[in-house]
């Protein structure tokens, strides 16, 4: 069956690997305070951002590698192909892919009017990933139901 | 729609999974079929057909609810 835009089957391994150290880090970062002092890097000395003139800003980039491995790794492990991959298995990516938006949305629908201020920034920091992270949660367990459904059939 | 992919099958004396590589898709997908869980694309249900060596409409009929 032909199958645009996903990666092979051994992606989804990569994913996992490449996406809980990433979230790992991600959390530390968040709550623990912690980053990687060689992922610090300067602005250049007077360099103008939006009018601003800067001297030498301090970026420390571990939040950023965190969010794209997080990201990265998501990405791979729901959009790799599975051992089979027939027309069936698509369907239940397009459900598990629906599904997750409507229930993403939902629970951004609850926080904007329950959540206010800075606070809020934490929500929308949560909410890049959630649709990706929903999405696997119900792919990987509408493909374990089906499987589980279709037991019975080895002893005929 | 009701399929009787089932029968065919039995009455050919063919496993699910001989069936499922014969066209190439899983053994969940030829049991999904059969249960009435999945309902399979106009090609898939000409591959079958085809393996069967019998028209579509033997192996998948529409019902009066679809």
């Amino acid at each position: 069956m032909k199958t645009g835009f996903l990666f092979p089957h051994r992606y989804r391994l990569i994913g996992w690997v490449v996406f809980v150290p990433s979230l790992v880090l991600g959390l530390a970062y968040m709550y623990a305070d912690f980053g990687f002092e060689f992922l610090t890097v300067f602005v250049p000395e007077k360099s103008e951002v939006r009018g601003w003139k800067i001297d030498g800003w301090p970026i420390n980039l571990t939040d950023e590698l965190a969010a794209l491995g997080i990201v990265a790794g998501l990405l791979m492990v729901g959009f790799s192909k599975e051992k089979t991959e027939d027309e069936m298995v698509s369907r239940l990516r397009l459900d598990a892919l629906q599904w997750s938006v409507y229930v993403n949305y939902g629970i951004l629908a609850v926080a904007i009017l329950l959540v206010h201020g800075s606070e809020f920034l934490q929500v929308m920091t949560y909410n890049l990933f959630t649709v990706l992270l929903v999405f696997v949660v119900r792919f990987r367990w509408l493909v374990f139901r089906n499987a589980q459904a279709s037991l019975p059939a080895l002893a005929l | 729609m009701k399929t009787r992919l089932k029968v065919a099958r039995a009455e050919q004396n063919r496993s699910q999974a001989e069936v499922a590589e014969a066209i190439g898709v899983s053994r969940q997908t030829i049991n999904s079929i059969e249960t009435g869980r999945y309902v399979p694309s106009t090609v898939l249900a000409l591959k079958l057909a085809r393996l069967f060596e019998t028209p579509v409409e033997a192996l998948f009929q529409l019902e009066e609810t679809d």
